[in-house]
C-alpha cells in the first residue's frame, strides 16, 4: 500500500494541485453528486473530471464516485470540491438517516433487503 | 451551485438517498466477508491517504504537511431502487483511525457490531462507540464453523448489552443470514426497541 512506485501519487498531486484536502466543507461519503445538467466544462478539465461528469448525470454518492475513479476518498474530494466551485456539480449534504426515512422509504428498504 | 438541475426526462421524484450503515467488530471477525456476501459489487476498495496532521501526531510544526499512510475502506452498496441505496461500510480495524469512524458515524443509520465468540472482548469498544454515540446497533454472533454455538444471553451478559440491543446468530458468508441481520438492524434503527 506504501508505493514504491511514485507515479501514482504524481499523478495525484498534478490532479489536485498538491492538495490532500478539499478547500472548504467535506463532503460526506454518502453525500450525492449531480452533474448540473446544462453545464459547460472548461476545455481544461482533467479526465478524471470528466469521468466524475458523465458518471454523475445519474445522482451517485460521493463513495462511489472515488471507487469509480479509483481514487482515495481525499482526492476525489478535491476534485468534487473544484468541479463545485466551477459549477459543474451539485452536492447535497446528507441528512441524518433517522430524519430522511419516513414509513414509505423505511418499507421500501425492507422489502427490497428481503426480496434480494 | 448548490443545487443540481434535474435530468431531463425523469419526472420529479424523491432526491437521491443513500443510506449509510456501519460494520464493525474487531480485527478478522468477518466485516469484508459480510460486506461481501450481500453487496452487488464486488465491495469497493478505496484508500483514504492520511497526513501526519490527520492522525494527530503533530509534532512537526512548520513542516509541511506531507501524506504518510493509507488506510483502507471497503464498502458494498445495495440498490434499492434506481436513488436508493444501502451503502455498508466495514470501520478500520485499527485504534489509531478513530477519528474515521467519526467520519462513517456521522448520520449513518446504525451499525452492526459483528462479534467472535472466541474473542468477545474484541468488540468491547465498538459496542461502547455506538453506546456512547447513541447510534443504534445490533450485535452479530457470527457462527464460525467449529466455533462454539452461544446462547444469545451469554453474549448478552458477557458484553453488558442492554436488553433492548439485538443479538442475532449469524454466518456472514450466507446471503439469508446477513440479510436477517440488516433487517433487524432497519428494524431496531426505524421503530426503535
Amino acid at each position: 500500500m506504501t508505493g514504491e512506485d511514485p507515479g501514482p501519487l504524481i499523478r495525484l498531486f498534478g490532479l489536485t494541485g498538491g492538495r490532500a484536502r478539499p478547500q472548504g466543507e467535506m463532503f460526506d461519503l454518502v453525500a450525492i453528486v449531480t452533474t448540473v445538467f446544462g453545464a459547460r466544462p472548461p476545455a481544461d478539465l482533467q479526465p478524471e473530471h470528466h469521468a466524475v461528469l458523465a458518471l454523475c448525470r445519474r445522482p451517485k454518492p460521493v463513495a462511489d464516485v472515488a471507487a469509480h475513479l479509483r481514487l482515495p476518498v481525499n482526492i476525489t474530494r478535491v476534485i468534487l470540491g473544484d468541479l463545485r466551485r466551477e459549477g459543474l456539480v451539485g452536492i447535497e449534504r446528507p441528512r441524518p438517516a433517522a430524519q430522511t426515512i419516513d414509513e414509505r422509504i423505511y418499507r421500501e428498504v425492507l422489502d427490497g433487503l428481503r426480496s434480494l | 451551485m448548490g443545487y443540481a438541475a434535474s435530468e431531463p426526462g425523469t419526472t420529479a421524484v424523491a432526491p437521491a438517498l443513500a443510506i449509510k450503515i456501519l460494520v464493525a467488530g474487531g480485527f478478522g471477525v468477518g466485516k469484508t466477508t459480510m460486506v461481501g456476501t450481500i453487496s452487488e459489487i464486488r465491495p469497493l476498495h478505496t484508500e483514504e491517504l492520511l497526513s501526519d496532521r490527520g492522525v494527530g501526531v503533530d509534532d512537526t510544526s512548520g513542516v509541511e504537511e506531507k501524506i504518510t499512510t493509507t488506510v483502507a475502506l471497503d464498502f458494498g452498496r445495495i440498490t434499492i431502487r434506481e436513488g436508493l441505496w444501502l451503502y455498508l461500510f466495514g470501520t478500520p480495524g485499527q485504534d489509531r483511525f478513530w477519528f474515521m469512524w467519526d467520519e462513517l458515524a456521522l448520520g449513518a443509520l446504525g451499525a452492526v457490531v459483528l462479534a467472535d465468540t472466541r474473542r468477545l472482548q474484541d468488540c468491547f469498544p465498538a459496542v461502547d462507540y455506538f453506546e456512547q454515540r447513541g447510534i443504534p446497533f445490533v450485535v452479530g454472533v457470527n457462527c464460525f464453523e467449529g466455533a462454539r454455538r452461544y446462547d444469545p444471553d451469554k453474549v448478552r451478559r458477557a458484553l453488558g448489552l442492554n436488553p433492548s440491543i439485538p443479538i442475532v446468530l449469524c454466518d456472514v458468508r450466507e446471503r439469508a443470514s446477513v440479510k436477517e441481520v440488516l433487517t433487524t438492524l432497519v428494524t431496531y434503527a426505524v421503530e426503535g426497541p
